[in-house]
């Protein structure tokens, strides 16, 4: 059994001498370390059976240091992330599924059927990971409980992300990430006080932040089974992964009662602390959360006299007469330049920055030398840009090898090389529609 | 308002996944430190290393406890052992050094540069201990053009691209709901980075560091924003409450008791179920707007259906609606309509914990995520400041109580 060896460095040299389908390159390359530098998560097998975000990020970012990542999917259907977002000429893979389902080899099974259900339960048995996101109960009625699960593999580790969490009165309720954010506390914050609370930024947010703590979890897991033997089961909610970003919130309010409310481009707790339009039409960012920061403003504004104690110097004056240093901070925004502003900003160190569009993003000299944009060419498609890996690490970075993959790439090569099928099993579950 | 949720959780360290990890946090704030509290959550013994004077900053960030430090230390400096030691003291340094020896996770957030600057480099903490695992986090990354920037997370927000997109169209971007989002991301990818980085020291002797930078956190959660740009020039633009380019009706709506709920149909099916809950299945038939593309562009109509349906009963009465037809939907909660939830309640996500000192109850977040084996515990509160300095100095390098009176009366502890 493939999680029965020793982890030695031979194995941990690419994944089963199964070199990537797709034939990438990078042009602004990934800090890559040489195809065969082992990566420390190489050895790992994670089966990615979720659809969109929440939790299939969490594959990503284990694939990207070096696990390999089936994404198992409908034989028919696939993911619906294939089919949602910009289109592509491919009609297989919208620009999401081709950034997010990053180095991934799909593979078909029809859970829906009990010889599928058979069939992943073969594939789990050589595995270390299992991503899941279906609706709580729906892996259930398959046949496919964790109990049953651990009994194919005891050391699995399972990844379960849902809008409300595996337990609990609202567990079967549809939890997309936007009502997950609005049910974990997010959304209400988001906004002008008094008016129509917007999204926060971008609807999969909820997505990312579930998965992330999901990924926290899988690593976690995955050092107590090499101690223990033991899997263990890990259950996100993506409201609660939200809800557990809101610093004081909580406390606040079951201390004093205090009901935090939208705070518009501002803070509660800092002034001036927030978004400003420059005279060409853009916006920049300010951020003074001292008051020596606030003294650094007034000498880059040209008017140090502000930050005197007579004035504006203190950040409870500045808190109470917030609008008149609001006015002051807009007026002075207003009358230059987003570069102009910026310039001053950093001579004199204020915190300070473009509200970039993605436009600026893709100019920005920063964000080319750290290699944030990363292109890759898709079999189909041609060169698409995505993001790059996160976090950076020094010895053993992260790789992107391949984009989102074509449905059922990989089905033949597992079935026969991993789960040892005959071509006349293969053609029979093909038949029947299984894969 | 409930008092209790959860209980004070047994010391149960021994038994986490992360026993034996020792981690120093010589951080401040919220997002290199967010890091260690979570690997503290699951069992790591974390010393949260401070300056002998203030400490960190986030004791003073917020709203002050009866104790004096902040709800959010309170919160967030649980389970840590606080040290304080003068960095920039030659003697300071040299314990430091001490302890790092002993360490297997380091976690810092100065401006690029300063840990150099006192003589204490990656290079140097390296050749200290060659297994050590060093989280970083700066505004910008400890690479590029603006490297030795400020950073905060407003600012990251910014040029992460996420404030672009938060706001009415064409109004004033807002902050994306929390002004220390950034942090948070990046502490749970520091966390990500850390936890295999260890693996990989683990398995070679070898450590090495994790460089975060908060614009970067952001920029990497805004799915294909960058790709649509690059293959279509598509700028994307604030789009207030809802994501109208691919699903209508997807927005925030008032309700008639002045508060506001989340609706989100992605499909045609979920359209047809919020028809019927609207008590409008006719609105889902295929020549009114029973297809998304022609609910897309007839979203203005569509839109004011919904509004006005919602703004025609409570909240309370268009989730029963929705629920029962088994549409996305969901309040926007306040924090008193989480506090008075059942599925919080039922998930135990709220935490009660007594101050030690002052007998205070703060309710505080419980670790996520939930492993059914070994889960996280929030075994103390943030603690006060160098509580452990002299217990820390005697157990991890062997001081003697004349040697530790010796270092105080210096203030280099």
């Amino acid at each position: 059994m493939r999680h029965e060896r020793e982890i030695t460095d031979e194995s941990r040299r690419g994944t089963e001498g199964d070199a990537p389908l797709t034939a990438s390159t990078s042009t602004t390359d990934q800090p890559h370390g040489g195809d065969h530098t082992p990566l420390p998560l190489a050895g790992i097998r994670v089966v990615d059976v979720g659809n969109f975000l929440a939790g299939p990020h969490a594959a990503s970012i284990l694939g990207e240091f070096g696990a390999e990542v089936f994404k198992v999917e409908h034989p028919i259907a696939g993911d619906p992330m294939r089919r949602f977002g910009t289109p592509t000429a491919r009609e297989d893979a919208t620009l999401k599924w081709l950034s997010e389902a990053r180095n991934r080899k799909s593979v078909t099974i029809d859970l829906r059927q009990p010889d599928g259900v058979t069939l992943f339960l073969e594939l789990l048995a050589k595995s270390d990971v299992l991503v899941e996101n279906f609706r709580p109960g729906t892996m259930e009625e398959w046949g496919l409980s964790w109990s049953r699960i651990h009994e194919a593999n005891p050391r699995l580790v399972m990844l379960r992300v849902s809008g409300y969490g595996q337990t609990g009165p609202y567990r079967r309720r549809s939890g997309f990430a936007h009502i997950a954010q609005a049910f974990g506390g997010l959304s209400y914050l988001c906004g002008f006080p008094g008016e129509t609370p917007v999204l926060a930024g971008t609807v999969p947010l909820g997505d990312y932040i579930a998965s992330l703590f999901g990924a926290i979890g899988v690593l976690v897991a995955l050092r107590h089974v090499e101690t223990t033997g033991r899997g263990q089961l890990i259950d996100v909610g993506i409201y609660e992964s939200v809800f557990r970003v809101l610093e004081e919130i909580a406390a606040a309010y079951g201390t004093s009662g205090k009901i935090r409310e939208r705070e518009g481009a501002g803070s509660f707790v800092a002034c001036p602390h927030g978004h400003f339009r420059t005279k060409d039409d853009k916006w920049i960012a300010i951020a003074c959360t001292t008051d020596k920061m606030f003294e650094r403003l007034s000498v880059a504004m040209g008017q140090p006299e502000l930050s005197s104690s007579g004035l504006y110097g203190d950040q409870r004056k500045r808190l109470a007469a917030r609008e008149t240093v609001n006015a002051i901070v807009t007026e002075w925004v207003g009358s230059l330049t987003r570069d102009e502003v910026l310039q001053r900003c950093l001579v004199e160190e204020v915190p300070a920055g473009k509200v970039n569009s993605i436009a600026d993003i893709f100019e920005d000299e920063q964000f080319a030398a750290r290699e944030n944009l990363v292109r890759m060419t898709a079999p189909g498609v041609g060169e698409v840009v995505v993001p790059g890996v996160v976090p950076r690490l020094s010895a053993t970075p992260g790789r992107i090898t391949s984009l989102g993959p074509e449905l059922g790439d990989h089905t033949e090569r597992v079935l026969r090389d991993l789960l040892g099928k005959t071509a006349a099993d293969v053609a029979a579950l093909r038949h029947r529609r299984i894969v | 308002m409930p008092t209790t949720y959860g209980s004070t959780h047994d010391d149960m360290q021994a038994t986490l996944p992360l026993a034996g990890i020792r981690v120093i946090d010589v951080a401040t704030v919220i997002a290199a430190p967010y890091c260690a509290t979570i690997l503290g959550e699951f069992g790591a013994d974390v010393l949260k290393v401070e300056h002998p004077i203030g400490g960190d900053a986030l004791r003073r960030f917020g709203t002050p406890s009866q104790r004096g430090d902040t709800l959010t230390w309170l919160s967030e400096g649980r389970n840590k052992r606080s040290v304080t030691l003068d960095l920039r003291r030659p003697e300071g340094m040299e314990l430091f050094k001490g302890l790092i020896r002993e360490t297997d996770v380091l976690c810092e957030n100065f401006r690029t540069g300063t840990l150099e600057k006192w003589g204490l480099g990656w290079e140097v903490l390296r050749e200290i201990n060659p297994r050590l695992v060093m989280l970083r986090v700066t505004g910008y990354g400890q690479t590029g053009p603006y490297k030795d920037r400020p950073g905060f997370a407003r600012v990251a927000h910014a040029v992460g691209g996420i404030a672009y997109l938060a706001g009415m169209p064409k109004g004033t971007p807002v902050t994306p709901g929390s002004t220390t989002l950034a942090d948070y991301m990046t502490g749970l990818y520091g966390a990500i980075g850390v936890l295999i980085a260890l693996r990989h020291r683990d398995l070679t002797g070898e450590g090495q560091y994790v460089d975060a930078a908060l614009y970067e956190s952001i920029f990497r959660c805004t799915e294909e924003l960058a790709p649509a740009f690059a293959m279509y020039g598509t700028v994307r633009e604030r789009a207030g409450s809802s994501h109208n380019d691919f699903a209508c009706p997807h927005g925030h709506f008032a309700t008639k008791d002045g508060k506001w709920v989340a609706i989100s149909c992605a499909t045609d099916k979920l359209f047809a179920r919020l028809a019927r809950a609207m008590g409008r299945p006719e609105l889902a038939s295929s020549s009114t707007y029973g297809d998304q593309r022609t609910r897309l562009e007839n979203r203005h109509d569509v839109n004011e259906i919904v509004r006005d349906w919602c703004g025609s009963l409570t909240r309370e009465q268009i989730l029963e609606r929705c629920y029962a037809t088994d549409t996305p939907a969901g309040p926007l909660n306040d924090i008193a309509d989480i506090f008075g939830d059942r599925q919080f309640h039922a998930r135990r996500n709220l935490v009660a914990m007594d101050e030690r000192e002052t007998g205070e109850a703060i309710i505080v977040p419980a670790p996520v995520p939930t492993l059914s084996e070994t889960p996280g515990s929030i075994r103390s509160l943030g603690p006060k400041l160098g509580e452990h300095t002299e217990e820390v100095l005697a157990e991890v390098l062997g001081l003697d109580a004349a040697r530790i009176a010796e270092l105080r009366a210096k203030r280099v502890i």
